[in-house]
């Protein structure tokens, strides 16, 4: 057999085989390659559509009221039609994100789930920290401003009790909260993705160590951890990310269903926002690198922080696939308490899959809603 | 025979006659050149090969976009064990004390390079008579120190106004 010149390649692949190694393409091989091709024009349309005329998409959608402010932080409540009496409180993270993945787009939204289940849901906005907020800590946010968040709910909500919901960071400050404020009637606690024993943090455990991490220095220098380090440390941590997630663009582009929710979570996960220097001295000195939350050892405002002292219903919810906050550091709170009614479940996904997008809306939050109606009337 | 051998003798003169040519006239005339490298000579066989193999292929199996999504499948796959291997990699005692270290480094340097630069920043907006950061710092600080007063006074009237209205009922 001579050698095929690369004109014969095409020559017979576009018509075919002629010496009976091949015949005819099958019609539905036709049709399939028809629709990648109508594809790929949607591709190469929707691409030149991000490119020259991009849109912002409308995020937070869910409506809602401003019920309380100080300084940056800010406390809203969601219009429902609040057939659970008990009002929920939301305590997501401060600092790294802003809080409106979990209100991204309607559909596909874990504040629209809540609210249509009949929660009366509020959401604790930490708020976006400047300069002149550098001495703010975490003692602040425990013993200042949650108690303050708190009050507000159950004023506004004209209940007896409250339940909790921290998801990330807001796990470890609402807890802290509740673990050291036993005069605030908590009826439930849920801590989604929320570290706890910090000793199976993973990576960030791993880079924070004190033997490596000069936290002092850190602060000392930057006065703060400005957004884009903060970026650059979540980047590290998965660097194919980035390449994935373009790569899965391309494949996706002609579903215009997929654009809309990848520009939503994409303006979301590239808007990152800074720590206060003195709140990220302590959280890594007393939680990254002390596991003081973990070993009780915790003191805010003068009271003892002990896990033990929780006594309220808990659920918890780890990501099989959580790489920020691995399901061992989240289950760690089941042992720690000393909750008789008490849950751990661990779902499929990772960290931010875990609240936002479909595989949320299928695995985790019907188990949310569905283990806290019962305990809210 | 003897027509044979006639025939090798005249055929072994012939043979010598145009060896004895051709050294002849590759004596008398210019040297030639030696012929263009060809980029491409490394290459050839394995592109070669692999036209060979996409012919093969395409001979064996009708091209469907059956096999974009194996492409797919491939590339997911590799960026998922690349990601692995960085993870892994990244997971180590080693390069938790490199980073720290490139990070200190990083401070070290940095920290005179920032302080110098504000410094000149202040005193030329100082110059023009213009509020400098650090200025504008202090006074939103002064702002959220104020507000957190108002707060305290607010809920302090709040009890009383609480504290009477239990009284009245």
């Amino acid at each position: 057999m001579g050698q095929e010149r690369f004109a014969d390649i095409v020559e017979r692949f576009a018509g075919g085989y002629r010496d009976g190694v091949a015949s005819e393409p099958a019609p539905d091989t036709v049709r399939r390659w028809q629709e990648e091709i109508e594809r790929q024009q949607r591709r190469v349309q929707n691409l030149a559509e991000m490119i020259f005329n991009p849109t912002d998409p409308k995020v937070g959608c869910t409506p809602r009221e401003e019920i309380f402010r100080t300084n940056k932080s800010r406390l809203y409540r969601y219009q429902s039609r609040r057939t659970h009496r008990t009002p929920v409180l939301f305590v997501p993270n401060l600092g790294i994100s802003r809080p409106y993945i979990f209100d991204l787009l309607p559909g596909g939204s874990f504040v629209e789930h809540m609210t249509r289940e009949g929660f009366d849901f509020y959401l604790l906005d930490w708020g976006v920290f400047g300069p002149e907020d550098n001495g703010l800590t975490f003692e602040d946010c425990v013993a200042k401003i949650l108690p303050k968040m708190a009050h507000k709910v159950l004023e506004t909500s004209g209940a007896d009790e409250l339940s909790i919901l921290g998801y990330c960071m807001g796990a470890p400050l609402s807890v802290s909260f509740v673990a050291s404020h036993p005069e605030v009637p908590v009826r439930n606690y849920i801590n989604m993705a929320g570290p706890i024993d910090f000793s199976e943090v993973g990576l960030f455990g791993l880079w924070l160590d004190r033997r490596y991490f000069n936290v002092d220095r850190f602060v000392d220098t930057l006065g703060a951890v400005p957004a884009d380090m903060v970026k650059a440390g979540f980047k590290l941590l998965k660097p194919t990310m980035d390449l994935s997630t373009n790569i899965n663009l391309w494949w996706n582009l002609w579903n215009d269903k997929y654009v809309e929710g990848f520009n939503a979570l994409n303006r979301w996960a590239n808007e990152y926002v800074a720590f206060p220097g003195e709140f990220f001295r302590q959280w890594v000195r007393d939680f990254y690198q002390g596991n003081k939350l973990y070993r009780g050892e915790l003191v805010f405002g003068g009271r003892p922080v002990r896990l033990a002292s929780i006594t309220a219903p808990l659920f918890v919810v780890g990501a099989k696939e959580d790489y920020i906050a691995p399901p061992a550091c989240v289950r760690a709170l089941i042992d720690a308490v000393s909750s008789r009614d008490k849950e751990y479940v661990e779902l499929p996904g990772g960290h931010i899959s875990l609240i936002a997008g479909r595989g949320a809306s299928l695995h985790c939050w019907p188990k949310v809603s569905s283990w806290l109606a019962p305990r809210s009337n | 025979m003897a027509d044979a051998g006639t025939q090798q003798l005249f055929e072994l003169w012939r043979k010598q006659l145009e060896e004895g040519a051709a050294a002849w006239s590759k004596l008398m005339s210019p040297p030639t050149p030696p012929p263009p490298t060809d980029p491409m000579a490394f290459w050839r066989p394995m592109v070669d090969q692999w036209v060979q193999a996409s012919a093969r292929a395409f001979a064996q199996t009708p091209m469907t976009p059956d096999a974009l999504a194996q492409w797919k499948q491939f590339l997911d796959q590799s960026i998922d064990a690349w990601s692995r291997a960085l993870g892994q990699a990244m997971n180590t005692e080693a390069f938790a004390q490199m980073l720290g270290r490139y990070l200190d480094q990083w401070l070290v340097a940095s920290a005179p390079i920032k302080k110098a630069g504000d410094q000149a920043i202040d005193q030329a907006l100082q110059t023009l008579n213009v509020a400098s950061r650090s200025q504008l710092t202090a006074v939103a600080k002064q702002i959220v120190e104020l507000e957190e007063r108002v707060e305290r006074i607010e809920e302090a009237v709040n009890a009383v106004l609480r504290a009477v209205q239990r009284e009245r009922a």
